[in-house]
């Protein structure tokens, strides 16, 4: 847990100014650096060669070097503008701000502080003896080593002061993505949570209907054959609809563990067609609804998919058509545009419809259009989420518009052309 | 079981948007309890016969969909003040709702001012029964 207080860290300008002060770096200290640059600047590319023989020197160093020997030279250079701004240097914002860099750079590529102080300290014995060599004076060489330490100190304290920010705001960069990871993996959690709170709720609702019509017969509550046959036929209904909730709800479950394995094969759209109008024309009857294949009259491509899916999805579509629509008809058609890869399924009913804005919502789970005009007709709302994601597994597509004539709905769905079907003549309605 | 022409058969509104649940209850108060009941949603007419003091019960759900006044949809809870406020006598309100939390109860019954509270689901006619007796007996006293 990080509950200790993080000292914020400071700002260049102010913490070179501040380190000024803690070092006792005067005016003199600058003027003796200037005399001393002079002196010292012959020695600055052994300087730089005794800073780059140290660092690699590390194994974890060196593999930051990966710009090979061009990229040293251009560093040994780099350092040599340093030292030679350190002798005549204004040590103002300006300087804090390039030694600032350092710390980021560092941290950007994963090298240690602890390797450049290191050779830092290989630099400041280097610079201290080649100082004493110049001055064997001891008064001399007392200030002029003071001068030189407080200014070595003072780029030390901005180096391992960079380094601190850059870590500080690496951390909180992190922070935050961990932050916003945590609110994702909130979002999904209540997600899930209704997901499950509406799923104990469908499949209660259903239940519940059996065992209180049941009691209600058993309890002797019905008072002619005709009821009792009518109560039983709403068990049943409700049975029914259980039973297709627990197919749907192993259904998207299998889908979304990523669990459910195709059968794609070279398909026959008539075939699909005349083993699953019939399932559908029997609902369709039963409410007066005149169900037409307008697919009767054309030669269709082979598709390729996978059977049972795409029966599914149809009879899913239809039967949601013949649900939704109480006068009219039901259509079902196939288009082969010209050049298409795909061949594209409709179903066109004359029903509720769908407003726009819910359109895409439609494919969500559990999503339902709750008008007042569709009360009372039973639904899970899985069924859409369930077709959308199978025919996209068989490469397809699938969406709502609006019927011909403005009312009404067309639920429509691509399958992919089989290969052998893509050369042959492409049909049209 | 009630005579089937009494004319003192008790009248309960049951307000109950699914269809079965609804139909349950309607068949469970009148073959076993000797109610006549009203299924509907429409709180124009619900109001119309609370006013004219032809309802001795309301049975109400506390998630309705189509329950509309003054143009807006309303809830059990909102319902039952609604019917409350207007009733020209004392009308027992039983509140039904499948939010079988415990802490839920008495916030629904507070806000809403019903008189009780029945826990969906409900196999059991025969506790149904009871409950609706207890209420409608316990404003005559």
């Amino acid at each position: 847990m990080l509950n200790a207080p993080i000292p914020a860290p400071s700002h260049p300008e102010t913490f070179i100014e501040e380190m000024k002060r803690y070092l006792h770096f005067r005016e003199r200290d600058s003027e003796l650096l200037r005399k001393l640059g002079p002196l010292l600047s012959a020695h600055l590319p052994e300087m730089a060669e005794r800073f780059y023989a140290q660092i690699p020197h590390h194994p974890g160093a060196a593999r930051v070097f990966t710009g090979g020997d061009e990229q040293v030279q251009r560093l040994k250079k780099t350092l040599q503008a340093w030292g030679s701004g350190l002798f005549n240097g204004i040590y103002d914002e300006h300087y804090a701000d390039e030694r600032y860099q350092i710390g980021f750079r560092h941290v950007r590529i994963g090298l240690d502080q602890k390797y450049v102080i290191s050779a830092m300290g290989v630099v400041r014995a280097f610079l201290l003896q080649k100082l004493f060599d110049e001055f064997p004076e001891r008064e001399e060489r007392l200030a002029y080593s003071q001068a030189l330490s407080k200014i070595l100190d003072l780029d030390l304290n901005l180096m391992c002061d960079s380094y601190f920010r850059a870590t500080m705001s690496h951390l909180q960069a992190l922070n935050q993505e961990l932050e916003h990871a945590s609110i994702q993996l909130a979002e999904a959690n209540a997600i899930k949570d209704e997901f499950l709170a509406q799923v104990s709720h469908d499949l209660r609702t259903p239940l519940n209907s059996i065992l209180s019509f049941t009691k209600l017969v058993l309890d002797g509550l019905c008072t002619t054959p005709q009821e009792e046959k009518e109560v039983l036929r709403d068990v049943f209904s409700s049975g029914q609809l259980l039973l297709r909730l627990v197919n749907d709800l192993l259904d998207i479950s299998t889908i979304e563990a990523g669990k459910l394995s195709l059968n794609l094969e070279e398909l026959d759209p008539r075939a699909i067609f005349d083993s699953t109008l019939p399932l559908v024309a029997v609902q369709a009857a039963s409410k007066n609804l005149r169900l037409i294949d307008e697919t009767l009259e054309q030669d269709l491509p082979v598709v390729l998919g996978d059977e049972i899916r795409f029966r599914q999805v149809l009879i899913n579509l239809l039967s949601n058509a013949v649900k939704f629509t109480s006068d009219g008809s039901v259509r079902v058609r196939a288009i082969a545009a010209p050049s298409a890869a795909h061949l594209r399924f409709e179903i066109e009913d004359t029903g509720l419809g769908i407003p726009i804005e819910k359109r895409d919502l439609m494919f969500e789970k559990f999503v339902r259009n709750n008008s007042k005009a569709q009360r009372g007709i039973a639904g899970v709302g899985l069924g859409l989420a369930i077709a959308k994601r199978l025919i996209e597994m068989m490469g397809g597509q699938i969406g709502l518009d609006n019927g011909a004539n403005g009312s009404g709905s067309l639920a429509w769905f691509t399958l992919p052309l089989a290969k052998t079907s893509v050369t042959s003549e492409s049909v049209q309605v | 079981m009630a005579l089937p022409d009494s004319p003192k058969k008790q009248r309960i509104i049951i307000v109950e948007d699914n269809a079965l649940v609804a139909k349950f209850f309607s068949m469970a108060l009148e073959r076993g309890g000797g109610y006549s009941c009203l299924i509907t949603e429409d709180v124009p007419a619900i109001l119309e016969e609370v006013q004219a003091g032809l309802v001795d019960l309301v049975l109400l759900d506390i998630s309705l969909t189509s329950a509309e006044w003054e143009g807006r949809s309303v809830d059990g809870i909102e319902l039952c003040r609604i019917l409350k406020l207007r009733s020209p006598r004392r009308l027992p309100v039983l509140l039904a709702t499948a939010h079988a939390m415990s802490g839920d109860r008495e916030r629904f019954l507070e806000s809403s001012g019903a008189d009780g509270y029945l826990e969906k689901p409900v196999f059991d006619s025969a506790v149904l029964i009871q409950r609706v007796r207890d209420l409608i007996d316990g404003t005559r006293k």
